[in-house]
C-alpha cells in the first residue's frame, strides 16, 4: 500500500504542475459572465433553413459554458466553474432576496451557478437554461432582459466578491465575458469610468478578464470603444507568460449566423479552457558549453484517465465522499510512524540492504535540472519506434537570461529548414531521473477558425535506453507477391482519413466520454443512453465499398488475390493452421471452402458455422471448451471462465447480433 | 524460467596475491575480488534459488575438502595424492548465497601465508563440486578460476580432467592476473601458457582481470522476454457484417518498455536501537535492525455537528463510487461495470494517412509490434502485404485497438518495419481529443501587435546573423555515431545508453552489500556518458559557438533583481488609459476595506509616498487579516489569509520594505500560537509554513535584518 502510494506519487509528480516558488493552490477558476440583452437573445437564422441554426448568441453562450462544465469535470475536475448572467430583470446573489428590493448588492446581476466545483445538479440547471426548448417557465424567467442597462462596474465588482470568497488563493482565476455590446456606457462617463476602476481591481486581485466578443449582424465588434480599457496586456496569473505576448482581445469575433457564432464561440473557449500551467520553469538549455538560455516546459500532451474509484458514504442525506486516511505502524510495535522515521532498503540475499535518507536521495541525484545539447543528428536518425512516452513541450523564458527567446528562435527555425533533431541531456527537475532525449521543432499550426491548434516549439522525445529496448520474438515471413501488394495499395489510397492526416479532435476518447455519461445519467437519476457515440468505430460501409472496388489494372480484389497467391505457396492442403484448437481433421481447407467469405482466420472455417447451427438448435451447450473458446476468441470475447460463461457469451452474441 | 545455474568461482588466496602492484592502493587479491563480488552480487540480486554459486580459495593456509579421487574412481588416496590436494579449501559449498554468507566469505578472503597449492586441483575440487550438486539435472556449469599464476601446476592426467570438463559440459573461465612481459619469471609465462591451452582444450574462455576489472562498470542489460500482449484480429472492415472485410490474425509484443529500477521497501528502525543514533549500526546487525512498516487505512467523512468537523466511518458502510464533479455517485455492486464501454478485443483499422503529415511528438506511448500470429502462413502473407503497402505509400495506418474484451479502445498508429528477415508493424497509441490541451504561444518567426501589424525585427526575434551564427554552430556540433566497422552511422546511441537511475540503484545495493561502510559511489562514466558533448565535438565546434555568444548576447539576470516585477511603473490597460489617476479620483478609496483588500491594498501602496503610507498600509491589511483569522470557522477562511499574506509579502519583497512585513509576521505568529486569534490555529500556522511565508530574509532583500538562519527557524514546526 505504501509503495503504491509512493509510486503514485512518483507518476503524479509529473501532473503536478510543481511551483514551489508560490504561495498560491495550482487551481483554475473561470466565472462566466454573460451578457443578457435583447440582441443577445435574437436568434440569427440561418440562412440554410435545413440547418437547426436558429441560435440566439446568448443560447450560444450557455452552450459554450455547459459543453466547458461537463468538459473540465473530466479534465480538471478540481476546478471551479460559475456562470453569470448579466442585464437580466431579476437578480440574484447568494442569499440575497429578490423580495428585499432596494438592498441588492448587485441589480440585475444573476448568479446562477455558483463558482464552485461543479455539482450533478448544476450542470442539469445549465444545461435546461442552455437549452430554453425544453426548459420549465421559471427557467426562462431567468432569461428576461432589463428594460435598463446593467452597471458594467457592479458586474465587475460583484465578479470580484465572488473570486474574493468561493476562489480564494488560486493561482488561476479568469473571467470570461461573452457580449455583443462593445460600448456598454457610450453616454455615461462616469459608469464608464467606475468600470474601469473596478476592472483595475480585478487586475490587482489577480483575476484575467478574457472577452468573447460577438458581432452584431450589422456591426463588427470594436475593442477600441471600450474593452480595451478594461483588459491588461500581461495577465498577472500568467507571470511566466513572454513579455510580448498578447493578450488575445484580437482573436476572432464569432459572428454569422447562430451555428456558425456557436462553433467559433466554441473553438475560442476550448482553446482557453485550461489556464496555461507549466510542468517546469526556467530550466536552462545548455546549448553548448557556458552557453545557456531558459525555457519552461508543458504538458501538453497527456493521456487523460478518468478518476480512480472512489469510496461513497450513503448513510446522510447526501452521498459522500469518504476520505481515506493511511497511518503507518511498525510491523515491530504496532506504533503510528511519521513518514521521516521510514527508511528505504532493498532486499538482497534475503536480507535488506538500507541506505539513509541522504544517501537515497544521493543516489537519485544526477545534477540540477538541465536540458544539455550534446550533439545533432539529422531527423531521419529517430525512428519510429524509440519512443517510450509523450513528449514535452518547451518555449523560450526570458526570466533568468535575456535573449533566450530570439536564440530559442534561430535554433528552432534551423532546426526546421535543415530537419535535424538535437540529442539532449534532459533533467526535467530536481531529483528526477535524467534521460536522454531527442528535441525536435514543432511549427506552428492554425485551424480554419483562425486559432492556434499546435503552438510554436521545441518538443522533448524521451528516447528508451538500451535496458528498455526489447527483442523482437521469432517469427515467420512470407513475402507477398507484386499483385497482392498492388491491391493492398488500392485499399490504402482509397481509405486515407480527410487530408491524410490524423487529427486528434476529431476522435474523443469513448471510454472516458461514456464513463462520465453515465455518472452524470446516475448522479440525475436519469436514463441511460442507449449507445455511446464511439466516432474511434471505423467506418465500416465505407469500407466495404473500397473493399468491393475493382480498380481495372488488377483482375482480382485483394482478398481474391490473396486465396490465390495463399494456395499457390502453401499448396491447396495447407490451410491457416489452427493454434488454439488441435484437431484432426483439416478437410475444409481455405481453398475449397466454398463460402465467399475469405479470411485468414485462425479458426477452421468449420468452427464458425458449427456453432452457428448449435446455436440455432440450441445445442451450443453440448460444443466443447475448445470450440467455444476458440469461437469466442475469434469474435474479439473473453476466453476465460468456466464452460457455462463460455456458452453464456456465445449465446448473448448470437442475440446481440440477431 | 531461467536456466539453473552452478558456478564455482576457485579464487586464489596465495601469499602473493597480498602483494600490490601498479601503485594500486590495494593488495591483487582485494584488486581481483572486485571482479568476484561484482560476478556473485549480481546472481544475489537476481533473488533466484536456483542461481548457486560455490566459492573455493586456492592457496589457503588449511585445507578442508572432501575426497577428489572418487571422481576417478581410483578408490584410495596415496600421500602424493594427498599433497597435491592440499592448501585447496571449500569456502562456500554450491547454493543459493545471502547475505550471512557473503559477510562470512568477505572474513575468509584474506591472502594467506603460503604460495603453496596447485590450481588444477582445485579445478578438479570445483568440478566434483558441480557433478555431486547438480547431478544429471540441466544446469548451466561453470567454473572460474582467478589467479595470478605463480604457483606450481601439475599436469598429471589434464587429458582426462579435459575429458571430464567436457562430458558433465562445464564451461571453465580462467581470468588471469598479468603483470607486465618484462617481469615474468619463467613459471608464470609457462603456467600462463598452460592456463590458456587448458581453457581453451575445454572449450572455455580466458580473459586477464585488467580488462574484466576495467568492463565492471558496463551495465548488464537484463533481458525480458516478451510475452504478447494482446492476440487477435486485425481487420479492416466489419467481418460480421461485410464479406469483403479482411481479418489478419496477429499478437502484439512490446517493442520498448521502461525498465524500471528496483523498488525499495519502507522500513523503520526496530524499536530497542537507539532512536538518536546516526545512521544504526550497518553492517552485521543491518539485518535485524529493520522492522517493516504496515499500513492501515480508515475513512472519514464530513460531518458539522461532530467535535473536529469529521466522523470515522466503517469501510463495509461504503460502496464503490466515482466522483461526478462535486457530486459523490455511488456504483452498486450489481452494475458495477455500467460505467465501462462494452468493448471486444480486436483491432480495426480506422484509415490511413501520410508519412509526411504525421508529426512525430504525437507518439503517446511505449511502443509494441504486431506480427502475424505463429505458424499461421496465410497471416503472415497478408500482414505482409499490408505492410509492403505501406512501405511503398509511405503511409501509416491508423487502428482501434482492444486487448481484451471491456478494456477500453485505444487508438494507435501502425508503422511498417522491414528488415532483411524480418517484418512487422510498428504500433504506438495517438493522443485522443481530450489528451491535448491547447496552451496558446505567440510565433518564434514574427511578432504580432496589439494592432495586429506583424513585426519581424525585435529584441526578441532572431537577427540575420544570429541565424547564421547558430545555423553553423549545429552544423559544427554533428553527433557522431559508428557501426561495428568504424563507419558513421545514421543511428541514435541507443544501444550504448543506459538507464542511469536504474544500473546506479543497482550497483549502490550490491556494493553496499558487499562494503557496509562505505559511501555511497558516484555513478559511473559508463552512464554518464551523455550527460555531456563529448570533448573532440566542443573542440571542433569551439569557435562557431564562441562566435554565436558573442552574436547572441544573452545576459543572465542577476537573482536579486529576478521576479521583482514593477520598478515603480503603473500597470496599464490596453488601451494605454491611466486608471491610477481615475483611482486617485475614488473618493471612498483612504482606507482598506474588508471586501476588495487586496486590489487596495495593491493600490494604496503604489500610491505611497512615503514609509508612513506604507506602515499605515501594512497596519491595516494586518488588522483585516487578524479578523478573518479570528473570524474563521475552521479553517473557512485560511485561504484567503494566506492569499493575504503572500500578497503583503510580495509586495513589501518589491518595495525592499522586508523589516515592516517581518515585524507584523513575527507577531501574528506569536499569537496564533498562544491561542489570541479565536482558537487553536496550528492548521493555518502549517499553511504558513507550506507557502514559506515567514521572515523575509537577507537572500532576498538585501536590507533586511534577517539572516537566513533565522529565517528557517522562524518556519521550523512549532
Amino acid at each position: 500500500m505504501v509503495e503504491d502510494s509512493y509510486t503514485r506519487e512518483e507518476e503524479n509528480y509529473e501532473d503536478e504542475e510543481l511551483d514551489e516558488t508560490s504561495f498560491k493552490s495550482v487551481k483554475d477558476a473561470v466565472l462566466f459572465a454573460i451578457d443578457i440583452s435583447s440582441s443577445m437573445l435574437t436568434p440569427r437564422p440561418s440562412p440554410d433553413p435545413k440547418k437547426h441554426g436558429d441560435e440566439s448568441p446568448a443560447s450560444a453562450a450557455l452552450k459554450c459554458a455547459y459543453h466547458l462544465m461537463q468538459q473540465r469535470i473530466i479534465s480538471n475536475p478540481h476546478d471551479m466553474i460559475g456562470v453569470l448572467l448579466y442585464g437580466t430583470q431579476s437578480s440574484k446573489f447568494y442569499d440575497e432576496n429578490e423580495d428585499d428590493r432596494g438592498d441588492l448588492s448587485y441589480p440585475h446581476c444573476y448568479l446562477y451557478t455558483d463558482l464552485d466545483v461543479p455539482s450533478a445538479q448544476e450542470v442539469k440547471q445549465l444545461r435546461s437554461l442552455a437549452s430554453p426548448a425544453d426548459a420549465d417557465d421559471d427557467v426562462l424567467q431567468v432569461l428576461e432582459p432589463s428594460k435598463e442597462p446593467a452597471s458594467m462596474a457592479n458586474m465587475l465588482f460583484c465578479a470580484n466578491q465572488i473570486f474574493t470568497s468561493k476562489a480564494p488563493n488560486f493561482a488561476s482565476r479568469r473571467l470570461f465575458v461573452v457580449t455583443d455590446n462593445d460600448n456598454p456606457h457610450a453616454d455615461n462617463k462616469g459608469m464608464r469610468s467606475a468600470a474601469t476602476v473596478r476592472a483595475r481591481d480585478l487586475y490587482d486581485l489577480g483575476v484575467n478578464i478574457e472577452l468573447f466578443p460577438i458581432s452584431q449582424p450589422d456591426h463588427e465588434f470594436d475593442t477600441s470603444k471600450f474593452y480595451d480599457d478594461i483588459i491588461y496586456k500581461t495577465s498577472p496569473s500568467d507571470g511566466d507568460a513572454p513579455a510580448y505576448l498578447q493578450p488575445d482581445t484580437n482573436t476572432s469575433t464569432a459572428k454569422g449566423d447562430g451555428l456558425s457564432l456557436l462553433n467559433s464561440l466554441l473553438s475560442s473557449i476550448n482553446s482557453r479552457s485550461v489556464p496555461r500551467r507549466s510542468l517546469f520553469s526556467n530550466v536552462p538549455l545548455e546549448i553548448g558549453p557556458n552557453f545557456k538560455i531558459s525555457v519552461n516546459g508543458y504538458l501538453l500532451l497527456k493521456k487523460q484517465e478518468p478518476a480512480r474509484s472512489c469510496f461513497v458514504w450513503q448513510g446522510g442525506e447526501t452521498a459522500q465522499i469518504a476520505k481515506g486516511v493511511t497511518t503507518l505502524m511498525s510491523d515491530d510495535t504496532g506504533q503510528e510512524i511519521e513518514k521521516s522515521d521510514i527508511r528505504k532498503a532493498y532486499k538482497f540475499g534475503g536480507e535488506q540492504v538500507s541506505f539513509t535518507i541522504e544517501e537515497q536521495q544521493a543516489l537519485r541525484s544526477f545534477g540540477d535540472p538541465v536540458i544539455r545539447i550534446i550533439g545533432f543528428k539529422p531527423l531521419s536518425a529517430l525512428p519510429f519506434w524509440a519512443n517510450v512516452k509523450h513528449p514535452s513541450f518547451i518555449y523560450p523564458s526570458e526570466e533568468d537570461y535575456v535573449g533566450s527567446t530570439r536564440v530559442f528562435s534561430a535554433l528552432h527555425q534551423k532546426l526546421l529548414e535543415s530537419e535535424k533533431l538535437a540529442l539532449v541531456w534532459f533533467i526535467p527537475r530536481r531529483n528526477a531521473s535524467p534521460v536522454l532525449a531527442a528535441m525536435i521543432a514543432g511549427a506552428e499550426k492554425i485551424d480554419e477558425n483562425g486559432v492556434q491548434k499546435i503552438p510554436p516549439g521545441m518538443w522533448i522525445i524521451p528516447l528508451p535506453f538500451a535496458d528498455d529496448v526489447r527483442q523482437n520474438p521469432e517469427s515467420t515471413v512470407h513475402r507477398a507477391g507484386d499483385a497482392l501488394n498492388d491491391a493492398m495499395r488500392d485499399v490504402v489510397r482509397q481509405l486515407q482519413l480527410p487530408k491524410a492526416v490524423y487529427d486528434p479532435s476529431k476522435y474523443p476518447n469513448p471510454s472516458l466520454q461514456w464513463h462520465y455519461r453515465i455518472l452524470q445519467a446516475i448522479a440525475l437519476d436519469e436514463d441511460f443512453p442507449e449507445s455511446p457515440d464511439d466516432k474511434t468505430v471505423p467506418k465500416y460501409r465505407q469500407v466495404h465499398k473500397v473493399g468491393c472496388f475493382h480498380d481495372p489494372r488488377n483482375a482480382r480484389t485483394w482478398a481474391e488475390e490473396l486465396k490465390l497467391q495463399a494456395s499457390e505457396m502453401f499448396g491447396g492442403s495447407v490451410a491457416a493452421t489452427s493454434t488454439l484448437v488441435k484437431r484432426g481433421a483439416k478437410t475444409e481447407a481455405a481453398g475449397e471452402h466454398p463460402s465467399k467469405r475469405v479470411k485468414v482466420e485462425d479458426s477452421e472455417p468449420g468452427v464458425e458455422d458449427e456453432v452457428k447451427k448449435c446455436y440455432a438448435k440450441g445445442t451450443v451447450s453440448k460444443l466443447t471448451v475448445a470450440v467455444l473458446k476458440e469461437f469466442l476468441h475469434a469474435h474479439g470475447r473473453a476466453t476465460a471462465g468456466k464452460k457455462a460463461d463460455l456458452v453464456d457469451r456465445v449465446e448473448q452474441y448470437f442475440e446481440q447480433k440477431f | 524460467m531461467a536456466e539453473k545455474e552452478a558456478t564455482v568461482y576457485i579464487v586464489d588466496m596465495g601469499r602473493s596475491m597480498g602483494e600490490r602492484h601498479h601503485g594500486r592502493p590495494m593488495t591483487d587479491l582485494e584488486w581481483a575480488m572486485q571482479y568476484v563480488w561484482d560476478r556473485i552480487t549480481a546472481t544475489v540480486a537476481t533473488g533466484r534459488k536456483t542461481a548457486t554459486v560455490g566459492v573455493v580459495g586456492l592457496r589457503t593456509d588449511v585445507s578442508t575438502h572432501w575426497d577428489p579421487c572418487l571422481m576417478f574412481g581410483t578408490g584410495t588416496i596415496n600421500d602424493l595424492e594427498e599433497e597435491s590436494f592440499s592448501n585447496i579449501s571449500i569456502l562456500f559449498g554450491l547454493g543459493q548465497v545471502l547475505m550471512p554468507d557473503i559477510r562470512k566469505l568477505r572474513e575468509t578472503i584474506k591472502p594467506s601465508n603460503t604460495n603453496r597449492g596447485d590450481a588444477i586441483s582445485s579445478i578438479v575440487i570445483a568440478m566434483q563440486m558441480i557433478i555431486d550438486y547438480t547431478k544429471k539435472n540441466k544446469y548451466k556449469r561453470k567454473i572460474i578460476l582467478v589467479t595470478n599464476g605463480t604457483g606450481v601446476m601439475s599436469d598429471d592426467n589434464i587429458e582426462g580432467i579435459i575429458e571430464k570438463m567436457k562430458e558433465v559440459n562445464i564451461e571453465l573461465v580462467v581470468m588471469y592476473y598479468g603483470v607486465k612481459e618484462e617481469d615474468k619469471d619463467s613459471r608464470k609465462a609457462e603456467n600462463e601458457t598452460f592456463l590458456r591451452s587448458l581453457a581453451e582444450d575445454c572449450e572455455g574462455a580466458y580473459g586477464t582481470l585488467e580488462q574484466a576489472v576495467s568492463e565492471l562498470d558496463i551495465p548488464r542489460i537484463k533481458v525480458t522476454k516478451s510475452m504478447p500482449s494482446f492476440k487477435g484480429n486485425l481487420t479492416l472492415g466489419n467481418p460480421e457484417e461485410y464479406d469483403t472485410a479482411m481479418t489478419i490474425p496477429v499478437e502484439r509484443y512490446f517493442r520498448t518498455y521502461v525498465a524500471k529500477p528496483i523498488s525499495a521497501s519502507s522500513f523503520v528502525p526496530r524499536s530497542g536501537t537507539e532512536p538518536g543514533s546516526q545512521a544504526p549500526v550497518k553492517g552485521d546487525a543491518e539485518g535485524d535492525a529493520l522492522a517493516s512498516v504496515r499500513t492501515s487505512r480508515t475513512y472519514q467523512i464530513t460531518d458539522e455537528s461532530a467535535p473536529g468537523g469529521k466522523i470515522d466511518v466503517e469501510r463495509d458502510d461504503l460502496a464503490k463510487g466515482y466522483e461526478y464533479g462535486r457530486t459523490a455517485v455511488p456504483i452498486e455492486q450489481t452494475d458495477e461495470n455500467v460505467a465501462n464501454l462494452q468493448t471486444f478485443a480486436g483491432m480495426g483499422l480506422i484509415g490511413f494517412v501520410q508519412k509526411d503529415q504525421y508529426d512525430r511528438y504525437m507518439h503517446m506511448s511505449n511502443t509494441n509490434i504486431i506480427i502475424p500470429q505463429r505458424a499461421n502462413d496465410y497471416a503472415s502473407l497478408a500482414l505482409s502485404s499490408l505492410i509492403h503497402a505501406l512501405y511503398e505509400l509511405e503511409s501509416y495506418a491508423v487502428a482501434r485497438l482492444v486487448t481484451k474484451e471491456s478494456k477500453p479502445p485505444m487508438l494507435v498508429l501502425l508503422a511498417p518495419s522491414i528488415e532483411a528477415d524480418y517484418e512487422c508493424l510498428i504500433e504506438v497509441q495517438l493522443p485522443f481529443a481530450e489528451d491535448v490541451r491547447s496552451y496558446r504561444f505567440p510565433p518564434l518567426d514574427k511578432i504580432i501587435t496589439v494592432s495586429g501589424k506583424v513585426v519581424t525585427e525585435h529584441r526578441n526575434l532572431p537577427s540575420v546573423a544570429l541565424k547564421d551564427a547558430m545555423s553553423n554552430y549545429v552544423d559544427s556540433m554533428d553527433f557522431v555515431t559508428t557501426n561495428d566497422e568504424g563507419q558513421a552511422t545514421d543511428d541514435l546511441p541507443i544501444d550504448e545508453s543506459f538507464s542511469p537511475l536504474l544500473h546506479r540503484i543497482e550497483s549502490a545495493v550490491r556494493y553496499r552489500a558487499v562494503h557496509p561502510n562505505d559511501p555511497v559511489l558516484d555513478p559511473s562514466e559508463r552512464l554518464t556518458e551523455f550527460a555531456h558533448p563529448s570533448e573532440d565535438m566542443v573542440k571542433n565546434s569551439k569557435s562557431h559557438l564562441e562566435k554565436l555568444m558573442s552574436i547572441a548576447d544573452v545576459k543572465k539576470v542577476p537573482p536579486k533583481t529576478k521576479g521583482r516585477k514593477r520598478q515603480r511603473e503603473t500597470e496599464k490597460p490596453l488601451s494605454g488609459l491611466d486608471v491610477d489617476a481615475l483611482l486617485s479620483l475614488e473618493p471612498k478609496r483612504t482606507k482598506i476595506s474588508t471586501e476588495n483588500a487586496i486590489p487596495e491594498f495593491k493600490q494604496t501602496l503604489s500610491r505611497a509616498e512615503n514609509i508612513d503610507a506604507i506602515h499605515d498600509a501594512v497596519q491595516q491589511m494586518a488588522k483585516i487579516i487578524e479578523s478573518q483569522i479570528t473570524h474563521s470557522l475552521g479553517h473557512s477562511n485560511y485561504d484567503r489569509v494566506i492569499e493575504g499574506l503572500g500578497t503583503m509579502r510580495e509586495e513589501l519583497v518589491d518595495y525592499e520594505e522586508p523589516a515592516v512585513y517581518n515585524d507584523f509576521v513575527r507577531q501574528l505568529k506569536g499569537k496564533m500560537l498562544r491561542e489570541e486569534l479565536g482558537g487553536d490555529r496550528r492548521e493555518l500556522w502549517w499553511f504558513v509554513r507550506k507557502g514559506k511565508l515567514g521572515l523575509i530574509g537577507k537572500s532576498e532583500v538585501d536590507s533586511s535584518a534577517v539572516e537566513e538562519q533565522e529565517a528557517q527557524e522562524f518556519l521550523a514546526p512549532n
